[in-house]
């Protein structure tokens, strides 16, 4: 009789064997969604000195980031479907979840390919956008921000797909409707969005608040440091709620036993 | 090695096993799961399998509860119904880390994922991603999964769905080696040749019920208050007129060259039957019994339930 793996080899034998499956469709769409802006504001650039326009490379790297943090959540929407949800939609996870292995391991063993799909692509992404003349000591903050709310957001999807019944619909609303209102939220509402950890590491949105903004609040920040742990953490604690899910809720055949 | 006791399965106000109690013993060979879709038995499956817990009741399997339990999966092998497999990926990638999670490594995994790629008769199309292959190489690939760790019980959930007819034949010759090597087969079916074909041991569900368990022999010799049709040829209406004097005779049918008699306790009347025969008192030329296969059994039982 086999010896049951241990979590680790769990996490790195799903990884492994779910891994080519980043570079198909899903995995390429994910790359553009992460690639995407920093190619268009380089076009953009380039046409605007084209036609003799002086755009500041400041705005061009403001326009990127606005346009980054619309992707990150796309970018998660597309990426965690393809996470352990996808074996529960397709009836596949009976295979998995009758290997002694221990079953809370699977969804960041999963997920763990996605994101460091999406990671390399939003590396690369942000390290090109400095060649436009960005502030390089800021790079870091902004990889750091990047890649922390991708994981982040990753893991959420991957929790609430396997809690709830419509999971991507629930995560959109959250992404689309509840972030942009950290505009108008108080303080302590502040803290419970991407966005405000965003910012405390790739800088501030102070100066984009305009005046007819009246219902604006200001803007708290969180420790750079801090931020980045508060994003990784709550990544390990949503991914680990995903797997005490999955561990907990008995899934059959037909897969449903998980939803809802 | 398999025992349920009063172990039931609700899914949600839907009962899909009604509580069960029964044992399978610890030695190897195949015992047939039949039943009509709906029966429960894929429920069965589930609960001793360890992908669902029971709602009432105790299973064990290898002595202990198999739900989430690595000691119990590590020697069970599941090969769930359909042909799904993940999508985009290749069979040898993907068999690997079936490998892996069952917890073998290195040299092990490697001579393990061989093994059972030659055991399907795989070994030159594990290379090929799953959306390439046929509905009988999926099969194939499936089984081989539930091979990899070499279980010492393998369940099937209706294996030969889709298979063409060879397919189907490979597929019971495999299963009878693996039998004859030690490993409990579990096999489930709602078509009864199948399992008539693979095995005499069954286990015969209905409606959630596990109505009989035992040889197709033994559970119809539990059914002697159902006539057996017995067609006897040779010189129609002598045979007829020995037959009406039969105390065990239900009902008799005239067909051409032969009469079909319904017969209780089948047991009683064939030694007088032979007698007869054997005496030249009876113009017999063949007897065929006609229901006393799976089939038969089946549909007795199912109405009897009824």
């Amino acid at each position: 009789m086999n010896q049951a793996p241990s979590p680790l080899a769990t996490i790195r034998a799903t990884a492994f064997g779910y891994a080519p499956r980043v570079l198909q469709g899903r995995g390429w769409i994910l790359a553009a969604c992460a690639i995407g802006p920093m190619v268009i504001v380089m076009g953009g650039t380039f046409i605007a000195r084209l036609k003799g326009a002086d755009l500041n490379s400041q705005d061009a790297l403001q326009i990127f980031h606005e346009m980054l943090r619309v992707m990150l959540p796309i970018m998660a929407l597309v990426a965690a479907p393809a996470g352990i949800r996808e074996d529960l939609e397709q009836r596949t996870l009976s295979l998995l979840l009758v290997r002694p292995a221990p079953a809370w391991a699977l969804p960041l063993g999963k997920g763990l390919p996605w994101f460091l799909w999406g990671a390399c692509w939003m590396l690369l992404s942000v390290l090109g956008l400095s060649f436009l003349g960005g502030d390089v000591s800021s790079t870091l903050g902004r990889i750091g921000a990047m890649v922390g709310a991708w994981w982040g957001e990753l893991a959420l999807m991957t929790l609430v797909g396997l809690l709830l019944k419509r999971g991507a619909l629930w995560g959109a609303l959250y992404f689309f409707i509840w972030e942009p209102l950290v505009r108008i939220f108080p303080p302590f509402l502040q803290r419970l969005t991407f966005s405000h950890y965003i910012e405390s590491l790739a800088g501030s949105r102070a100066a984009g608040i305009q005046t007819s903004q009246v219902l604006a609040q200001e803007q708290v920040t969180t420790q750079p440091v801090l931020a980045f742990l508060i994003l990784v953490a709550f990544g390990f604690l949503c991914w680990g709620l995903a797997g005490w899910k999955l561990h907990r809720t008995p899934i059959g055949f037909a897969g449903s036993e998980a939803e809802g | 090695m398999i025992s349920l006791d009063r172990a039931s399965l609700r899914y949600g106000p839907i009962l899909g096993l009604s509580p069960t109690t029964f044992q399978l013993p610890e030695e190897g060979g195949i015992t047939g799961l039949l039943g009509p879709n709906g029966a429960g038995k894929s429920s069965l499956l589930q609960l001793i399998s360890g992908l669902l817990p029971p709602s009432g009741g105790e299973v064990k399997v290898f002595g202990e509860a198999p739900f989430r339990n690595p000691t119990v999966l590590s020697q069970v092998g599941l090969v769930p119904e359909g042909d799904r497999l993940p999508a985009g990926l290749r069979a040898d990638r993907w068999l690997r880390m079936m490998g892996e999670l069952s917890g073998l490594s290195g040299a092990a995994l490697q001579i393990a994922v061989a093994k059972a790629l030659t055991t399907v008769g795989m070994t030159d199309r594990a290379h090929l991603p799953f959306a390439r292959m046929s509905k009988g190489m999926r099969q194939r690939i499936r089984l081989a999964q539930a091979l990899l760790h070499a279980p010492r019980l393998l369940i099937l959930d209706e294996p030969f769905n889709g298979l063409d007819p060879e397919a189907r034949l490979t597929l019971m010759g495999l299963l009878r080696e693996l039998a004859a090597e030690g490993v409990r087969v579990l096999v489930s079916s709602h078509i009864l040749g199948e399992v008539a074909q693979l095995t005499d041991r069954i286990l015969l569900l209905f409606r959630g019920r596990l109505l009989a368990e035992g040889s197709v022999t033994e559970i119809r010799q539990l059914l002697d208050r159902h006539p057996v049709e017995l067609r006897l040829s040779g010189e129609a209406s002598a045979l007829a007129r020995w037959a009406v004097e039969q105390p065990e005779l239900v009902a008799l049918r005239m067909e051409e060259g032969a009469v079909v008699l319904s017969v209780r306790s089948p047991r009683d009347l064939l030694p007088r039957l032979q007698k007869a025969t054997a005496e030249g008192r009876l113009p017999l030329r063949t007897l065929d019994p006609l229901d006393l296969n799976l089939d038969a059994v089946f549909q007795y039982l199912i109405k009897d339930h009824v």
